[in-house]
């Protein structure tokens, strides 16, 4: 298969932050989901990976090509957190602003899209609420015969419904299975409905890249007490927090740990338990 | 480009009326008073203005991270704020001139003499006063952009004055005025490209966030 964008080693240098040699893949036909703290080096990543800052070392390799030319951006649909688009532009204005800009823009796909999502085509952007704004770029980013999309925190601060809505058009992208999703979100729920991988980043490092399946059908946590973490085998541990009346313990193989201790309560883990216990816990 | 600069004349398109009609007005407001051709001097200028309403806008919907990632390069970016620049500029010296057509029909008397060096002025100051401010309100702060570009144009009148006085130790001013300030003319449209060569090499490497 195929890798629609592949990072490596992506070093970037601030007063009071790195991002520290970053290498994942987005296999094409999937969805990629980069999740991490805020501050934790997602946006960062995301705009080195668009050319919006320089990197310092590292490589980045979009559809095949390491430089972010015209071509290869025609094929790359971007959303932002927030339209990013003049707010006194209504869509249709912006329908010809964007024709004049991209060459493969598709005006009955973006039309259509509006109709779909019940925009109103004639009413400013600034009058749109946030829900309908994110919609709107969305469409933008779908009307260009995209083949990468890449979306940072395009999810935030959305109701649950709007989220619901995105989501599902994000699922109907990746039916092509040229196509690829890179979405960063704090919003780990979300991305447990549509991620094929998750890639967790922590201050700046990859901590893991690992198939969401394995995650949430092999991981697990061991909830017990002090007398029974003491006896666990510490190579199964990845990461342990204490907490006020138990210990929770992070472990990679759920079914392999109930055999080895079968009197211990191993519950499965959600994305977020996982990055809250590599976050707090302890190694 | 052409969709930059199509999305630059929808935000100031508003602006842009205001201003042209503003000068229109002027005109014929100012003929009763003093020579009607110095509108002249300040026709560009004025009409320049919106290019940085549009600046502003961009900075404020955050569309310079946006753009970034559609298929125009930075370069084209920066050149289509120049190119806008230069075309209200040009309008704005044809809505004057049309006004001043419309005076010299009714009668009154409007010399080429006074047309050429007002012209020369007003487009002097208009460039310089680009040049300086376009690469500032870039890499400095675009939501101040307006501020900026009336400081610029302040500076751009001290610009033209030492210029002239600089022209005066090799040229007799007085008597070759229209030479004078078609030197100064030639120079601020040297500084205007040479400004749109920095900005772009600036901005090239600018991260934007």
């Amino acid at each position: 298969m195929n890798d629609a964008l592949t990072i490596s080693g992506l070093t970037k240098n601030y007063k009071d932050f790195v991002l520290d040699g970053i290498s994942f893949s987005v296999p094409s036909g999937s969805i990629v989901g980069l999740i991490g703290e805020n501050g934790a080096g997602k946006s960062t990543t995301i705009n080195a990976t668009l050319g919006l800052i320089q990197k310092e070392a590292g490589s980045v390799s979009v559809l095949g090509k390491e430089e972010l030319d015209n071509e290869i951006k025609e094929q790359v649909g971007v959303v932002f957190d927030g339209s990013n688009y003049p707010e006194i532009l209504s869509p249709r204005k912006l329908n010809r602003v964007l024709k004049n800009i991209y060459q493969s823009w598709d005006e009955r796909t973006f039309l259509s899209l509006l109709k779909k999502l019940s925009l109103p085509i004639d009413k400013p952007i600034k009058q749109y609420s946030r829900g309908m704004k994110m919609k709107l770029a969305i469409s933008a980013a779908l009307s260009h015969n995209s083949k990468l999309l890449i979306l940072d925190e395009a999810t935030s601060g959305l109701d649950p419904v709007i989220r619901d809505d995105i989501l599902d058009i994000l699922l109907d992208f990746v039916q092509d299975e040229n196509h690829s999703i890179l979405i960063s979100s704090h919003i780990t729920t979300d991305l447990e409905k549509i991620a094929d991988y998750i890639v967790f980043i922590h201050e700046g490092k990859v901590v893991f890249s690992k198939p969401k399946d394995e995650l949430t059908e092999q991981y697990g946590i061991i909830k017990c007490g002090a007398a029974q973490f003491d006896a666990l085998d510490k190579s199964d541990i990845i990461v342990y927090r204490k907490m006020d009346y138990e210990w929770q313990v992070l472990i990679s193989d759920r079914t392999a740990m109930q055999k080895k201790y079968p009197k211990a309560m191993i519950v499965p883990a959600t994305i977020d338990e996982i990055m809250l216990l590599y976050v707090k816990g302890e190694k | 480009m052409k969709g930059i600069l199509l999305k630059d004349f929808y935000i100031a398109k508003s602006g842009i009326i205001v201003t042209l009609t503003a000068l229109f007005v002027l005109a014929f407001g100012l003929s009763f008073l003093l020579d009607a051709s110095s509108i002249l001097m300040l026709a560009p200028a004025i009409a320049t203005v919106a290019v940085y309403m549009s600046i502003t806008n961009d900075a404020s919907s955050k569309w310079n991270k946006n753009v970034i990632t559609m298929p125009v390069s930075r370069d084209q970016i920066i050149g289509a704020k120049y190119i806008l620049y230069l075309l209200l500029s040009a309008i704005g010296i044809i809505v004057v001139l049309a006004s001043l057509g419309i005076m010299s029909l009714l009668g009154m008397t409007i010399t080429l003499y006074s047309l050429l060096f007002n012209a020369a002025i007003g487009i002097s100051a208009a460039l310089f006063a680009g040049g300086i401010s376009l690469p500032c309100v870039y890499f400095f702060d675009a939501e101040k952009s307006q501020i900026v570009y009336m400081i610029a144009f302040v500076a751009s009148t001290g610009i033209i004055t030492a210029l002239v006085l600089l022209i005066n130790l090799f040229i007799p001013v007085k008597d070759n005025i229209l030479l004078a300030f078609y030197i100064v003319l030639a120079i601020s449209f040297v500084c205007f490209a040479v400004s749109y060569k920095i900005a772009t090499a600036v901005y090239r490497k600018q991260d934007i966030t």
